[in-house]
């Protein structure tokens, strides 16, 4: 991928909007499949028939939602799980992204390959493995048993099962954010403040972490629009009950076959990541036109 | 960490990581992948009694295998071909042409990522679902094919937006007509990236398990879905591990053509970072 243009600047080929039917199918798709389903999602579920046929204005569904205890214990779990990921993926890919920046050694590369390889393990392959890894009778109770120690509680089909699957997941891409945000670092920078003596905590809290916060805020959005209806991972890992979003959408939607009442969970999904969304999309959009 | 700026002893910090990375992320796939080639595993042996691939007969020889195998080709064929068939005219409209609405369109792509993906796929299947198109094959493709967009037009606007457009000026000058300049000119310089873009839209469709659960399950089965329904019901940990080597072949060649991609500065710009 070579550094775009600004999307603004084109030296146009014709003047007349030929173009526009060139874009106009795919165009087409993200309105009818991405935008009209949200506008739609929301007026289906803050309007209810009245007995006469015609509708009102109601917002039963949500009443419901948020006073059903399954319901809020599900979601409660769901903030739960995405809360600690963002946290644990902090705590785990900035020491990482930080060693790659300033590090140019032969280990470094090796590091960053394997940084970066789950990405290109699927989640089910990851699942499975997670199975076999810590999952009853799995290889860390082997090779616990062999050296005479007690087996593992195991965090399969606890809530602790999907926060280690989410967090394996989203390495590569939080280490990648971080590190290109470590990008606007400069060495000048670094070198100075260790100048006029600098410790390393005082190097990263007052030069370091203030010219990433940005992408720190970006790689958390990222995340967290991720792992917040997350499914594959929390419907084989997780708990049965209470389970989260992802899980609880489909099952709401396919096996009780009430598709408002899914409808109406999704827009409460919406409605909790509209900050990160609209923050990772204005980042994303900003570094295209740049 | 920041030490090592200068240090040129030891990397201590790197092999750290790299030995707590390895643990972590290779070690689990290793036990999967021993998993697949093994006859007899009983628990409490630290390695298996036999290996062999007698699973690996007996895996290949279930119909549902081979049909999921057949399902997720076509689906990521007809996905990917689509894809490609409408995204590439349109990045190259929106990298050379001049047309009204064209920032606002361009950026229109990105509308679905300020979602969570899943609460999406079930407001989309709500709209599908008056429409007839659960548990049908074209339903799983309209979802898979939106999934695609964002990439296969972003990346090719890149990739044309990079062609050096004086050679393109001076094919013209000697009289090549527009076709001829796109196709000797434009097409193989812009190539490489375009069939990047078409190779990762085409493995990420291939993993793509959400929508085909949400929307296709249970007339829809691909490899992810039947992979599912392993982890779930079968007993015989083999097929499931040799269903994850098969599975994983896709996004190996991926590794192989993609990583340069991947670990380029622009592709983390792609995600905002």
């Amino acid at each position: 991928m070579t550094a775009p243009d600004q999307i603004g600047s084109v030296t146009p080929v014709r003047r007349r909007p030929y173009g526009l039917l060139l874009v106009a199918t795919p165009v087409l798709l993200v309105a009818w499949l991405v935008i009209w389903p949200i506008i739609s999602a929301v007026i289906q579920t803050a309007f209810v028939t009245t007995p006469d046929g015609g509708s009102a204005v109601s917002l039963e569904t949500y009443s419901f939602f948020f006073s059903d205890g399954y319901s809020l214990s599900n979601l409660s779990m769901t903030l739960w799980t995405t809360g600690v990921c963002a946290a644990l993926l902090l705590v785990v890919c900035l020491p990482i992204a930080l060693y790659l920046r300033f590090s140019d050694s032969k280990v470094a590369a090796y590091v960053q390959g394997l940084a970066i390889f789950p990405m290109f393990v699927p989640s089910i392959i990851l699942s499975f493995a997670f199975i076999r890894v810590l999952g009853p009778n799995g290889t860390v109770d082997l090779l616990l048993n062999s050296v005479g120690l007690p087996h593992i509680r195991s965090p399969y089909l606890t809530p602790w099962g999907p926060v280690i699957g989410l967090v394996w997941d989203n390495i590569p891409l939080t280490v990648l954010i971080l590190l290109s945000g470590l990008g606007n670092v400069s060495n000048q920078a670094v070198e100075a403040a260790r100048d006029v003596g600098a410790g390393k905590l005082a190097l990263l809290w007052h030069i370091i972490l203030p010219r990433i916060s940005n992408s720190i805020l970006v790689a958390i959005s990222f995340a967290v629009l991720g792992i917040f209806s997350a499914f594959t991972l929390p419907y084989i890992l997780g708990p049965a009950a209470p389970e989260m979003m992802g899980p609880f959408m489909q099952r709401t939607f396919r096996e009780l076959l009430e598709p408002k009442t899914a409808i109406t969970q999704a827009v409460v999904t919406f409605g909790f990541c509209i900050v990160f969304g609209l923050f990772y999309v204005r980042s994303v959009a900003k570094n295209r036109a740049a | 960490m920041a030490a090592t700026i200068v240090t040129r002893k030891t990397d201590w910090t790197g092999i750290i990581f790299a030995a707590v990375l390895t643990l972590v992320i290779v070690f689990p796939l290793v036990v999967v992948g021993t998993w697949a080639f093994t006859n007899v595993w009983r628990y409490p042996s630290v390695i298996p009694q036999e290996f062999g691939l007698r699973f690996w007969n007996q895996t290949l020889a279930r119909a549902d295998v081979w049909s999921s195998i057949s399902m997720s080709l076509t689906l990521a064929f007809t996905v990917t071909a689509l894809s490609a068939a409408i995204c590439l005219p349109a990045a190259y409209a929106f990298a050379r042409m001049d047309f009204p609405g064209r920032n606002l369109l361009f950026f229109s792509f990105l509308a679905g990522h300020a979602f969570p993906k899943f609460g999406l796929l079930v407001a989309i299947a709500g709209i599908f679902l008056q429409l007839n198109l659960i548990g049908t094959f074209w339903g799983v493709v309209l979802i898979q094919l939106v999934g695609t967009l964002l990439f296969m037009i972003w990346i090719p606007v890149a990739a044309f937006q990079a062609v050096d457009r004086r050679m393109e000026e001076a094919a013209r000058d000697v009289g090549a007509s527009p076709f001829r300049v796109f196709w000797s000119i434009t097409l193989p310089q812009a190539g490489p990236t375009i069939a990047a873009a078409i190779l990762l839209s085409f493995v990420g469709t291939f993993y793509e398990t959400e929508g085909a659960w949400l929307i296709g399950a249970p007339q829809v089965r691909t490899l992810p879905v039947l992979m599912i329904s392993f982890i779930n019901n079968q007993p015989v940990i083999q097929y499931g591990a040799v269903l994850s080597v098969l599975l994983w072949v896709p996004s190996f060649i991926a590794l192989l053509f993609a990583r340069k991609v991947v670990n380029s500065g622009s592709f983390a710009r792609g995600f905002g970072g």
